[in-house]
């Protein structure tokens, strides 16, 4: 168990500079994501943290200690591969016994250690099989408990499910938020997906072209994101965001699209005229008879069971909407749209910082 | 439509017969002849006839016996071919194996320049090195040592099977390395726990290459080499025609013995030299 320190920390390629400068920090026992798009630089930033990347500038720390020049053996971390990265010569009990045999433990320690990782990930009818003979949710989890055997400070997942199957993938999340909830061993898990991210961190760092953009709980960042990008990136289906003008008279604001007048919340700063990006999340949209409010038209209803999404069209621009439960509406039909205003998001035109 | 299909298959299989019987033919006759001149008394061995009159296992009982002047040393000679071809693989494997790994795996610099050095060395034909090898291992001091030879064949063999393993190990996951070194693996421990295992049918074909190439080696024998105890069979068997009355049945009968060992490891390992050498070829 330990904290987790990123200090200015920066990475050159030659001379692509892929991080610029970032900092945060983990607290003990904390379970953090790296969340963003491919090429963001959330892996590089992990991979530093691992020892298998040289660190350009600044200083990680683990436990208040610099370990910039310490050799990945040293640093008292497991990681999990996407690949897996399992050695297909050695049965997964022996997978799982590599790093203390590499440190000459004891064989009763070992087995024992071995014996109660297999427990906890129910492997222990699996241990004498070779890792070709295995699932790719068994494989998944003898990476798991190669790491666990470790007892690391640290456990990094670098995108642990990205090839596995959907369903599975829902299966072995729970099952990861569940070992750690067990282990309460600081973890950091990067991902691109962020409904994962959602549902595992304690808390998420959205990374976006070598920096962040913003560091948060899973429902900070879903109710009051910080800039536009964060806005569009978490939550599914995505927040519907389109440009408009801030209106505002008398201590009234509102906004002003495709010749609707779309309500805004109290809060909401901003000046008179100013360019800005309004943002809805599908759920805080309601439909109401067509001539109570913003007049749309119903493109696609997409049910999904519990839910139904409704694609609509607003003079030029379209809108999701999420219903819990089910509609009868039909594509084409004209509607009217209620919008909960307390759940506007504006962002500034020019660099996509939150209003408010 | 199914005769039309038959047909076209029909004439396919002929194709390939038409080219694999003269192939087999182009192969199988001399292993023939030299098999019936082993089996033929003395007085009949060239008398052209398909099977012999009376066919005979005492060419092999005077080779097994070295009960002639070509053949008094047979069994040291033999052990002298084997004791180079071994030695030859193993010091190729040792040699390709630790650069392949580091130049693959731990990416150490100027690998690169290895790799095209040896590339290099084969745009000279192994004969025309044979007189400058030749005054190098004079130079030190190796002439008419076993040595010389092993050493000359693992020269020889290597840039090839430095290239072959280079070629295996890039297609190992980069992720193994890895995950070996977050578990506390040093080079020295991912090479033998890790990187070795998972070589071996890429090592043992390059071994065998090693060792055939050195096994069928007659030129660099013959210039190295002169004592007659020292000299692997291949050689002495060329000795066999220094005289003007040569004893064929005796050296057919010898070549006979002499191409066994190689028939074997090849047949032994044939499953590891096809996945082994193409290992690399594309990308899977």
């Amino acid at each position: 168990m330990a904290s987790v320190s990123f200090d200015k920390i920066e990475k050159n390629f030659g001379k692509v500079k892929v991080l610029h400068g970032i900092s945060f920090d983990i607290a003990d026992g904390e379970f953090v994501v790296l969340v963003g798009p491919s090429g963001c630089g959330k892996s590089t930033l992990l991979r530093m943290l691992a020892g298998l990347e040289e660190i350009s500038g600044g200083d990680i720390s683990i436990d208040g200690k610099v370990i910039n020049d310490l050799d990945s053996k040293d640093r008292d971390i497991a990681m999990v591969f996407q690949s897996y990265a399992l050695y297909p010569h050695m049965t997964v009990g022996e997978n799982m016994a590599f790093s203390l045999k590499l440190r000459k433990a004891e064989k009763a320690l070992t087995e024992e250690r071995v014996g109660k990782a297999a427990k906890i990930l129910n492997l222990h009818t699996l241990l004498d099989r070779y890792p070709r003979e295995l699932s790719g949710g068994q494989r998944q989890r003898v990476a798991m408990g190669r790491a666990i055997v470790r007892d690391p400070k640290v456990f990094l997942f670098d995108e642990p499910l990205s090839n596995l199957d959907a369903k599975l993938r829902v299966a072995m999340r729970a099952e990861i938020k569940a070992l750690h909830q067990r282990l309460k061993t600081t973890t950091v898990y990067v991902t691109h997906d962020q409904i994962e991210a959602m549902t595992m961190a304690d808390r998420i760092v959205v990374m976006h072209d070598g920096i962040i953009e913003q560091i948060g709980t899973p429902l900070e960042l879903f109710d009051r994101p910080g800039n536009l990008f964060v806005a569009q990136f978490i939550g599914s289906p995505a927040m519907n965001v389109f440009e408009g003008t801030l209106r505002s008279q008398q201590g009234r604001p509102w906004v002003e699209a495709d010749g609707q007048q779309w309500p805004v919340g109290p809060v909401a700063g901003g000046k008179d005229g100013q360019g800005v990006h309004y943002g809805i999340r599908p759920g805080d949209i309601s439909m109401v008879e067509p001539a109570q409010g913003i007049p749309a038209t119903v493109v696609v209803v997409e049910p999904t069971g519990a839910e139904t999404e409704i694609i609509l069209q607003v003079g030029e621009t379209m809108l999701t909407l999420v219903l819990h439960g089910r509609t009868d509406v039909k594509p084409d039909q004209a509607v009217g749209l209620q919008i909960a205003a307390e759940k506007v998001h504006l962002f500034e035109k020019s660099g996509g910082q939150r209003i408010g | 439509m199914i005769k039309g299909w038959s047909l076209r298959k029909v004439s396919t299989e002929a194709q390939l017969l038409l080219v694999g019987i003269p192939v087999v033919l182009w192969t199988l006759i001399p292993v023939y002849h030299l098999f019936l001149f082993a089996i033929s008394p003395r007085d009949t061995a060239t008398s052209g006839r398909l099977w012999p009159k009376s066919p005979t296992m005492q060419n092999f009982e005077i080779v097994f016996g070295q009960k002639h002047f070509y053949l008094s040393h047979f069994w040291q000679q033999l052990g002298n071919s084997l004791l180079i071809a071994i030695a030859t693989g193993a010091l190729t494997l040792l040699v390709a194996t630790t650069a392949a790994f580091a130049i693959s795996r731990l990416k150490v610099r100027g690998g690169r320049t290895v790799m095209n050095l040896a590339l290099f060395t084969y745009f000279i034909p192994a004969a025309f090195l044979a007189v400058p090898m030749y005054k190098t291992m004079s130079n030190y001091g190796l002439l008419n040592n076993r040595w010389a030879m092993i050493l000359a064949m693992v020269t020889i063999a290597s840039p090839y099977c430095i290239w072959v393993l280079k070629q295996a190990s890039d297609k190992l996951p980069w992720e193994l390395d890895e995950a070996a070194r977050i578990d506390g693996a040093s080079p020295l421990q991912l090479f033998r726990l890790v990187y070795v295992p998972l070589m071996v049918p890429s090592l043992v074909a390059v071994g065998t290459y090693a060792l055939l190439l050195a096994w069928n080696e007659y030129l660099y024998g013959f210039l190295l080499l002169s004592k007659e105890t020292d000299l692997p069979l291949a050689v002495a068997l060329g000795n066999f025609l220094s005289a003007d009355d040569s004893p064929w049945e005796l050296l057919m009968a010898t070549g006979f013995i002499y191409a066994l060992p190689p028939a074997a490891i090849y047949y032994a390992f044939k499953r590891y030299m096809v996945s082994g050498l193409t290992a690399g070829a594309v990308k899977s």
